[in-house]
């Protein structure tokens, strides 16, 4: 969609070079490593797990994407992750329900969504500083508040979600897992399918890459760039909070050792839609990707390589894709202040 | 009848300055009406009024015969008034379509989705009524300026606009595009929309307009018949004194070779070739012209010839290679350059006259030379330029930035001349310079040339370029299409070169 031609031929061959790379290594790596059969990689149980570690990363990589294509580069996704898997805990343990707990944490997400599209919108800040500062602040919150109520970092809850197995369909061996997951699972089929629509075949959709490409000629057409970009980043905090909370709610605890758990996904979240070309679908299977090398990397820790060796082959391999993808088409004025009326 | 537009007494005033003082402009319906006027004159402005995006601090605006007052640009849209900017506002990655549409798109499904295919026809339908040619589903970032532009045209129409105005529509578009929009203003006219468009090209005013309105200063000076005023009264209307018009050149006396360029390749900022095996020599006592629609790789020819970009191939000046010498090089060995965007490499606007004077000479006598530098002598030097250069105002003192464009211009023509180059590198120097210091530029070319120095010289313009080059390259895609005598050559020649096509073969100009 709406590529230009040369870049995208260049990504082409890129992600196959890359895809190439990917495989041989991991490859490499198995049949050093185990020297057996493959039979645990390739399982349902593996599929299942790579769908939960996708999740969170998914959900703010789609909310990424809408705030960038506005224009407004939202580097503070792992904040909105943090804040609302802690919010989700402490909601959940206070009301008694996941429900309650999972909408409690989106809303965390979107008034930090909110406070950041203020300051970047009404108040010019630079969007990567005011990014950092989100991710900043809820780094330092959510421990702290935890802190406050339970007396420690951690805390946990006694409810997760009830699993929904589809029957019949769930019996298929392997992809089965698609259909015998947690409710964020689903949502996250239907966020991705409705990113892509959203963005591709609604006005809205048009505006967003408007605003994010050439403010000036939505502005010139009658619509309101501030309005379309305070849209966008709260639908980012929106999606994002969907991520935190159902990562947090799904493992019954909020941890905030060290980065949190979060650990980094945020900024992982970043990398997947920036490889996807700021395509929903494209993005989801980046991240998967990303989530499927997380699972064998849990299955490997088992293996005799040092596990904090075994740790870094996920982030590594993202290293060596983006480099080998190279270009991705940045919005033209993504990053750029908007004051309607400007030269 | 009424007439489409009438604006009585406009005064818009800014801190400081008085933009329009005092201007009267009538449009009757289904015309093409010129604003003519030298940059600076409030043309702008006085449009920008019109459009809503600034409020008059005085006058009236009447609009098909109704007084209305515009807060912004929406309610000008909703009066029937369509304006296209010099910088065009499209979305590059979007279709023509989807521009078109943007913002008032057609939904199906109850708002939840674009009608896609009804967006198609709409487009489809406008562009059969007024003659364009515009294909609904192309990417914009595929099209040319020209098509663009038709673009632009589309959206204004598509918003209902019975009165559309373009501010310098021509600047960027080829002589074949300038045709096309010309008949594109007659099929538009023909079905009774009224166009207003901003120029400071005489002749353009003159072929296209059916009445041209000329301001000077924020001041009307006048509306004139299209078909009955001369190009010589026309000029001296925007001036405000008579101007010489035509270039006159005295014929060349080619002397040796000072620049010769052999299989000169450049790359652009992205890596990608922008020039491509350009080879040519100038003599000293000729100028020779670069003619071509900007952004065929004249910008990276220039800066690898003035070492402001690395090129494989040879440079020599005076038969002395001088490929990867530095600037300081060129300019001790006599090489001038007047550049292109005269404040990112012209002047520095923060500094005043005699800093700026300074520039390139800073180290050297007679300015500098035991490491500290003379101001007295470069105070000296400065007021000299502006003496002779007539700079506007005349103090040395002044910031770069408190001068206006063609004073800036003027002064740094000024400064390279005085360097007594045996090479002059001229690119676009009459650019945003008003008639009477562009007549002025254009004599001084001529005076070094006819003493002997060598001139390269590159312009869009091409009045400028065929009057006062000897001979002239087109420009087409990192390439020299072709090398023609200025004087015999036709502009309808001249501009199928600058689209690329390329003469029979055995051609005898070359």
């Amino acid at each position: 969609m709406g590529m230009r031609e040369l870049p995208s031929i260049g990504r082409r061959r890129g992600s196959i070079v890359g895809a190439v790379v990917l495989a041989v290594a991991v490859g490499v790596v198995l049949r050093s490593v185990m020297g057996g059969p493959l039979s645990g990689i390739v399982s349902k149980g593996a599929l299942s797990s790579t769908l939960r570690l996708s999740v969170p990363i998914a959900f703010a990589a789609l909310g990424g994407i809408f705030a960038e294509k506005s224009g407004v580069i939202n580097i503070g996704l792992e904040g909105h992750l943090i804040i609302s898997a802690f919010v989700a805990i402490y909601a959940v343990n206070t009301t008694g329900s996941v429900w309650i707990g999972f909408v409690a944490g989106v809303l965390a997400s979107t008034l930090l969504a909110g406070v950041f599209a203020v300051v970047c919108l009404e108040f010019r800040a630079d969007q990567i500083i005011a990014g950092l500062a989100v991710w900043l602040v809820a780094l330092g919150l959510a421990p702290f508040l935890s802190t406050v109520i339970y007396g420690s970092v951690n805390a946990s809850s006694s409810m997760s979600f009830e699993r929904i197995t589809i029957p019949v369909l769930s019996e298929i061996p392997v992809l089965g897992a698609l259909f015998d997951a947690s409710p964020p699972v689903y949502l996250l089929f239907l966020a991705v399918g409705g990113s892509w629509y959203v963005l591709n075949r609604t006005a809205f959709g048009r505006w967003v890459q408007a605003s994010g490409e050439n403010p000036q000629a939505l502005d010139t057409a009658g619509v309101s760039v501030r309005r379309v970009r305070y849209a966008s980043v709260l639908l980012s905090g929106v999606l994002a909070g969907i991520g935190g909370a159902s990562f947090a709610i799904d493992l019954s605890q909020f941890s905030g050792n060290g980065q949190t758990m979060i650990e980094g996904r945020g900024f992982i979240a970043i990398v997947a839609y920036l490889l996807g070309n700021y395509n929903p679908i494209g993005a989801f299977f980046s991240t998967t990707l990303f989530a499927g090398l997380q699972t064998l990397q849990i299955q490997l820790q088992s293996g005799f390589l040092p596990s904090s060796l075994v740790q870094t082959i996920p982030y590594l391999t993202v290293i060596v894709v983006l480099a080998l993808v190279g270009r991705t088409r940045t919005p033209d004025a993504a990053g750029d202040h908007y004051e309607s009326g400007e030269e | 009848m009424t007439s489409a537009v009438h604006l009585d007494g406009i005064t818009k005033r800014f801190p400081g300055v008085v933009a329009n003082d005092d201007v009267d402009l009538t449009v009757e319906r289904g015309t093409v009406h010129a604003l003519l006027g030298e940059n600076g004159a409030g043309k702008t402005t006085l449009m920008n009024v019109l459009y809503g995006l600034y409020e008059p601090t005085a006058g009236q605006i009447v609009v098909d015969g109704t007084e209305r007052s515009f807060d912004a640009p929406q309610d000008a849209i909703d009066a029937g008034i369509g304006m296209i900017h010099q910088h065009f506002m499209l979305v590059d990655p979007m279709t023509v379509a989807e521009n078109v549409t943007l913002g008032t798109e057609p939904r199906k499904w109850g708002g939840l989705a674009i009608d896609r295919d009804q967006a198609h026809r709409d487009v489809e339908r406008l562009c059969d009524r007024f003659g364009l040619d515009v294909d609904p589903g192309a990417p914009v970032a595929e099209l040319s300026v020209g098509v663009q532009q038709r673009t632009e045209i589309l959206k204004a129409l598509y918003r209902g606009t019975e009165i559309l105005i373009l501010d310098e529509p021509t600047a960027v578009l080829t002589p074949q595009e300038v045709e096309e929009l010309l008949s594109v203003f007659e099929m538009l006219t023909d079905q009774e929309k009224t166009i207003i468009f901003i120029t400071h090209k005489l002749g353009e005013a003159m072929r296209a307009a059916d009445e041209i309105t000329v301001l000077r200063d924020g001041q009307t000076v006048g509306t004139v018949d299209a078909g009955e005023i001369t190009r010589e009264e026309l000029a001296e209307m925007m001036v405000g004194r008579e101007v010489l018009l035509e270039i006159e050149s005295s014929p060349a006396d080619p002397g040796s070779v000072v620049l010769s360029v052999d299989d000169l390749t450049v790359a652009d900022d992205r890596g990608v070739d922008a020039v491509s095996d350009v080879s040519f020599s100038v003599r000293g006592g000729e100028v020779f012209g670069i003619a071509g629609v900007d952004g065929n790789g004249q910008s990276e020819l220039i800066e690898a010839i003035t070492g402001l970009r690395r090129p494989h191939g040879a440079i020599e000046l005076d038969d002395r290679e001088i490929t990867d010498n530095s600037r300081r090089d060129r300019i001790e060995h006599g090489m001038a350059y007047i550049p292109e965007d005269r404040h990112e490499r012209g002047v520095v606007m923060e500094f005043d006259l005699v800093e700026n004077g300074l520039l390139g000479s800073q180290h050297a006598e007679p300015f500098a030379g035991n490491g500290r530098i003379d101001w007295a002598r470069a105070r000296e030097h400065t007021e000299a330029i502006i003496e002779e250069y007539d700079v506007q105002p005349p103090n040395p003192d002044a910031e770069a930035a408190s001068l206006s464009g063609g004073n800036q211009q003027k002064f740094i023509v000024g400064r390279e001349f005085a360097r007594e180059p045996n090479l002059v590198v001229a690119t676009h120097p009459t650019r945003g310079v008003d008639i009477g210091s562009t007549e002025f530029i254009h004599e001084q070319l001529l005076e070094l040339r006819n003493a002997g120095v060598a001139v390269l010289l590159v312009s869009s313009k091409l009045e400028e370029v065929r009057g006062l080059s000897d001979r002239l390259a087109v420009m087409y895609e990192g390439e020299f299409v072709d090398t023609v005598d200025p004087e015999t050559v036709t502009e309808e020649e001249l501009g199928l070169l600058m689209a690329g096509e390329r003469p029979a073969q055995g051609d005898e100009h070359r």
